[in-house]
Order: structure tokens, then C-alpha cells, then sequence
């Protein structure tokens, strides 16, 4: 039965870690984010899950990578001033291939900025948020039902290719309060995915031995399987090499085990698109005052769809570039400084002055009258 | 129907739960109902606006649209001044009269009742905590909304342990409200 729940997005963020099979979590409060350890320090221990507020945000997802390496899955949570924090233990995550779900419920930046309001100012860190070569996933929630879905799918992919996926809320999302439907419980159970385990000869085993476009093979500590976890360029064992291949092979594979697998990452919505005079390009919470806007609009005859990517990294390039071509008037908007429109722009190869373009970096949300405003401006051209 | 309130007061006054049980009466009763708030990193005194969308059809965009609000209720002063524009011409205003202080335009602009909310709370009901519920009993009155249906969500939303201090909040807020109303209409 598909379930009906009153929540905030923080809370069903929650909910869908321990649906999903998340039994650690570690972590350290932050505004706007600080509900979803809340609850989750109220729900592990139903489920015989270990909750731990930590001194600070890096002994935080410390602890939560050390639970994931012991075959637990685990997640930290924060916001943009945590993911600075935590970001050399999130280069970690990458280079030895622990899975961990990371929430970001995106605040005004930079610095301590505007803890109470809502940006979308992390997509660019939420791409590179460590030093190094690596390839991201980030998954960007576009109403309260997928700050659910987006969870599970998180901690479903970050088994799947042993790294860290982030998920990004914002203020609006995280603290707003509202229907909700979702899949049944007995649904995401059924799809969950476990990480690989190696069944054979302890002493063959060898995780990080596997092919050029797969994740390794990390059994969980303190079961007989014994290897070396680095953040250093290592080879099969685990154990640190300055081979010159077998560090580009390394890397080479930290990009492939995703790129090759864009199919099993990439979404996203397309609204309205089909019969649509103009494009809109939106993610997150911003999609929903684009939403209504396109709803008002269309009553006055003026036809406008949305694309909203939902897994941000990586990008779904071609379905950007497919939208940029069909449409000549593209309107991008976005709560920050067009974080995103640079990766629009590279993935369609059309220059910057061929968008029109809504930007907004003050915590403040852009309402579906702006939007509107902006719009109904483009078709009188 | 579309329907819009704000409810503003400072950071601390717990102007939030009201906003939850209206969206989870409206929920209940298989409509729409969104709640969300406004506030600033001031851990208490900063300005605090909850916007509440209620309808039958699907909400998105989450917060209510400046100039369109049907009623806000405030609890103070600098929030009421900071938020009263937000309210559409003939709208309804509610406001504490012993913290928040109208001009004389804004009564010629809105619909202005004072009730005296946080007293209410503090001396009637016997805990200042229970503000929200006194408020969203006067919201309920006030906008003639479903009572049996806003209080059974009340009853659901607080604290087990709270539940019969805020059936008494709830009912001396509704009777609040209908005095006022009777008195100023």
C-alpha cells in the first residue's frame, strides 16, 4: 500500500535512510539540516541502528565511513558548511571506495552565510567537493515525496558503486511541512541493493583487483577478509603503489565504474514538455514555483515545459543538449549564481547569450510570479 | 478554494505547530494543506512568519504569494509590520493587542480584531505554551474552517501529555474569536 504521510522533507529524508537499510548514522547538527539527525537519533534505535552526534562535522562522517568499511550502511548528514568540513574525509570515500550517503540541505553560502534560508549554492561543490580526479553522484530533490526517493535511491547507489552519493534538500524543502505519498515499504525493500561480497579463498582475495569499469569489492571488516583501505594510490590488495600504471588504471576506473553505468544513475522530469513554446531549465525546489508558473501561464495560452534533471552529477547530458536544440527559448533559473548553467552551457554547446536566465543568490525563494514574469517577456519577443 | 494565512511572531513563540495541524487537518480530510516557515538564525526575537496553504487541488509552490493573504495572525510587533503588507486589501488581521501596536491606516486597509492571545494562554488556559493552539482555534473561527476536523488534528499532532490543556486552549480560542467576531462585526 502506497503510504500517505504529513512530514517535512528533513524528516522523510530520514525515514528513507532507515527504509532503505541505513543502520549508522554520524554526524554533527546544522541549520537547516539538523531535523534529519534528529530524527534519525529517534528511529535507529527502533531498528537496532547505532546514532552518534560526534564533537564536530569531520569526527562525523569519520565514524560513518568506519561503520560503512565494517559492511554497515551509513550516512552523515549536513549542510554546505559541514560538506567543507567533511571534505578530506570525502576525498577518502572516493579513493578507497566506501560507500556513504551524505545529505546536504543546501543554505545561503559561502562561509557561514545564511543558515535559516534556502540556495541551491552546493551544486559545484556537490561536483568537486575534494581535492583529486573522481566522478560524483549527486541526486537534487525536487518535492517532499523525493526527498524519500531520492534518499533510497542514494543509499541504493552508493552499494552499487561503492562511493559516496550526495543528496541534495534546501531550506524550503527540508523545513516544509506537507502531503507526501509514498512507495510501499514493502517496494523498497524488494529493490534494495546490497553491496558485492567476495565468497572465496580469504587469502585470494584481492578487492580492489576488479574490472575497468567496475566498483570494488570491499568485503566487511572483521570477517576473515583482510586488506588495506588508503587514501593513497593503491593496487589489488589495497596496499599503496606508486606504479605509474596501476595509478591511472585506478582513476581511470574511480570515472569509468560511473560514466559506464550512466544508464543505472541518470533522471529526470520533463513537464509539459511535450506540446511546449519555450523551456524551462530548474531543479530542486525552484522546479515548484516553475510548475505553478507554467500551470498559470498555459491558461493564457502561453505554452511552456520544464526539464528538470534530478541526478545533477553526472549530468544527463544528452536529454540538456536534446532540450537546448529543440527549443530556442530557454529560460535556466536557479537559486545561486548559475551554478548549473555552466554545465547546460558545455553540455549543449550553446553560448551563454542564447539563454535567458533567473538568478537569485539572497536566500530568498523565486516565486512563480517572477518566473512568470519572465516568461510571459520571452514570448512577446 | 484556495486559502492563505500567515502567522508571524518572533523566533521561540512556537508559531510553527499551528501551521502543521492545519495542513494535516486539510490532509486528513483528503485536501491539500502546506505549511512553511520563515525565520532568521537569531536563536530567539528574530522576526518568524509561517505561511499556510490550504486547497483542494495540489500545492507546489509552498509559500504564500505578498498581497494575496486571506488572514495573518501576529503575536508581534516588529513581525507584524515586517509581514501585515503580505495581507490582501479587506483581509483579516488578528493581533495581540498588548504587543502589537496597528496604525490608524492599517485599520481602514484590514480587518483588524485584537484578542489578547497570549494572555489568553498564559492566565486562561494556564500555560503561555499553549499560544499556538489558542491561535489556530481563533485561524479556525476565523476563516471558517472545519472545527471538528482542525481539532481532532490537533488532538493527534500534540504531545499525548498535552492533549487536555490544549482542548481548553483550543475551545477558549474559538470562543475568543466568535466574541470578537459578534463585538467588531
Amino acid at each position: 500500500m502506497p503510504r500517505e504521510i504529513v512530514s517535512t522533507g528533513n524528516q522523510l529524508a530520514a525515514l528513507a535512510a532507515i527504509d532503505a537499510g541505513c543502520r549508522f548514522f554520524g554526524g554533527y547538527p546544522i541549520t537547516p539540516s539538523s531535523e534529519i539527525a534528529h530524527e534519525m537519533s529517534r528511529l535507529l534505535p527502533k531498528v537496532g541502528g547505532v546514532f552518534i552526534q560526534m564533537e564536530d562535522e569531520i569526527a562525523g562522517i569519520s565514524v560513518a565511513l568506519g561503520a560503512s568499511m565494517s559492511g554497515v550502511k551509513s550516512m552523515t548528514n549536513t549542510s554546505g558548511p559541514g560538506i567543507s568540513l567533511k571534505s578530506e574525509q570525502i576525498g577518502l570515500a572516493f579513493m578507497a571506495e566506501v560507500p556513504l550517503v551524505i545529505t546536504n540541505v543546501m543554505r545561503g553560502g559561502p562561509s557561514t552565510g545564511l543558515p535559516t534560508r534556502p540556495q541551491q549554492g552546493d551544486i559545484l561543490q556537490a561536483q568537486a567537493p575534494t581535492h583529486g580526479d573522481y566522478q560524483s553522484i549527486t541526486l537534487c530533490a525536487g518535492s517532499l515525496e523525493e526527498c524519500y526517493t531520492e534518499t533510497v535511491r542514494a543509499f541504493n547507489l552508493a552499494e552499487r558503486f561503492m562511493t559516496p552519493v550526495f543528496v541534495l534538500l534546501d531550506e524550503t524543502l527540508g523545513h516544509m511541512i506537507g502531503k507526501a505519498e509514498l512507495p510501499d515499504k514493502e517496494e523498497v525493500e524488494k529493490n534494495i541493493v546490497n553491496r558485492k561480497v567476495y565468497e572465496g579463498d580469504p587469502k585470494e582475495y584481492l578487492p580492489y583487483a576488479v574490472g575497468p569499469d567496475e566498483p570494488a569489492v570491499l568485503n566487511p571488516f572483521f570477517k576473515g577478509y583482510r586488506y588495506h583501505i588508503t587514501g593513497l594510490h593503491h593496487g589489488p590488495t589495497g596496499f599503496p603503489t606508486e606504479d605509474a600504471k596501476i595509478c591511472q588504471e585506478l582513476i581511470d576506473r574511480l570515472f569509468n565504474k560511473i560514466l559506464a553505468h550512466k544508464d543505472e544513475i541518470e533522471s529526470y522530469e520533463e513537464f509539459m514538455l511535450d506540446d511546449a513554446d519555450m523551456a524551462v531549465i530548474a531543479y530542486g525546489s525552484v522546479s515548484l514555483a516553475v510548475k505553478e508558473a507554467i500551470k498559470e501561464l498555459r491558461k493564457e495560452g502561453i505554452k511552456v515545459g520544464l526539464f528538470r534533471p534530478i541526478t545533477l552529477w553526472p549530468s544527463p547530458e544528452e536529454k540538456i543538449d536534446e532540450v537546448c536544440k529543440k527549443f530556442d527559448k530557454v529560460l535556466v533559473t536557479e537559486m545561486n549564481k548559475g551554478q548549473y548553467f555552466k554545465e547546460i552551457q558545455r553540455a549543449s554547446g550553446r553560448k551563454a547569450e542564447t539563454f535567458d536566465t533567473l538568478f537569485k543568490a539572497n536566500g530568498r525563494p523565486i516565486s512563480p510570479a517572477e518566473i512568470k514574469a519572465k516568461l510571459k517577456e520571452m514570448a512577446s519577443r | 478554494m484556495r486559502k492563505q494565512l500567515r502567522f508571524t511572531g518572533v523566533g521561540g513563540q512556537g508559531v510553527l505547530l499551528a501551521g502543521e495541524i492545519l495542513a494535516r487537518a486539510y490532509v486528513k480530510a483528503g485536501k491539500y494543506g502546506v505549511q512553511v516557515g520563515t525565520y532568521t538564525s537569531q536563536v530567539r526575537g528574530g522576526p518568524t512568519k509561517v505561511d499556510i496553504i490550504l486547497d483542494d487541488e495540489p500545492i507546489l509552490y509552498p509559500y504564500a504569494v505578498d498581497g494575496e493573504i486571506d488572514f495573518m495572525l501576529s503575536v508581534a510587533d516588529k513581525s507584524y509590520h515586517l509581514f501585515k503588507d503580505g495581507v490582501k486589501e479587506g483581509g483579516i488581521i488578528v493581533y495581540e493587542p498588548n504587543l502589537v501596536y496597528p496604525t490608524e491606516d492599517d485599520k481602514a486597509k484590514w480587518k483588524m480584531f485584537p484578542i489578547e492571545v497570549i494572555t489568553i494562554a498564559k492566565e486562561k488556559v494556564g500555560n503561555v505554551i499553549t499560544q499556538s493552539v489558542v491561535a489556530l482555534a481563533i485561524a479556525t473561527r476565523m476563516n471558517n474552517l472545519d472545527k471538528d476536523l482542525v481539532y481532532e488534528a490537533m488532538i493527534e499532532t500534540v504531545p499525548a501529555k498535552a492533549v487536555e490543556i490544549n482542548k481548553k486552549a483550543f475551545e477558549l480560542g474559538y470562543q475568543e474569536a466568535e466574541e470578537v467576531l459578534s463585538k467588531y462585526s
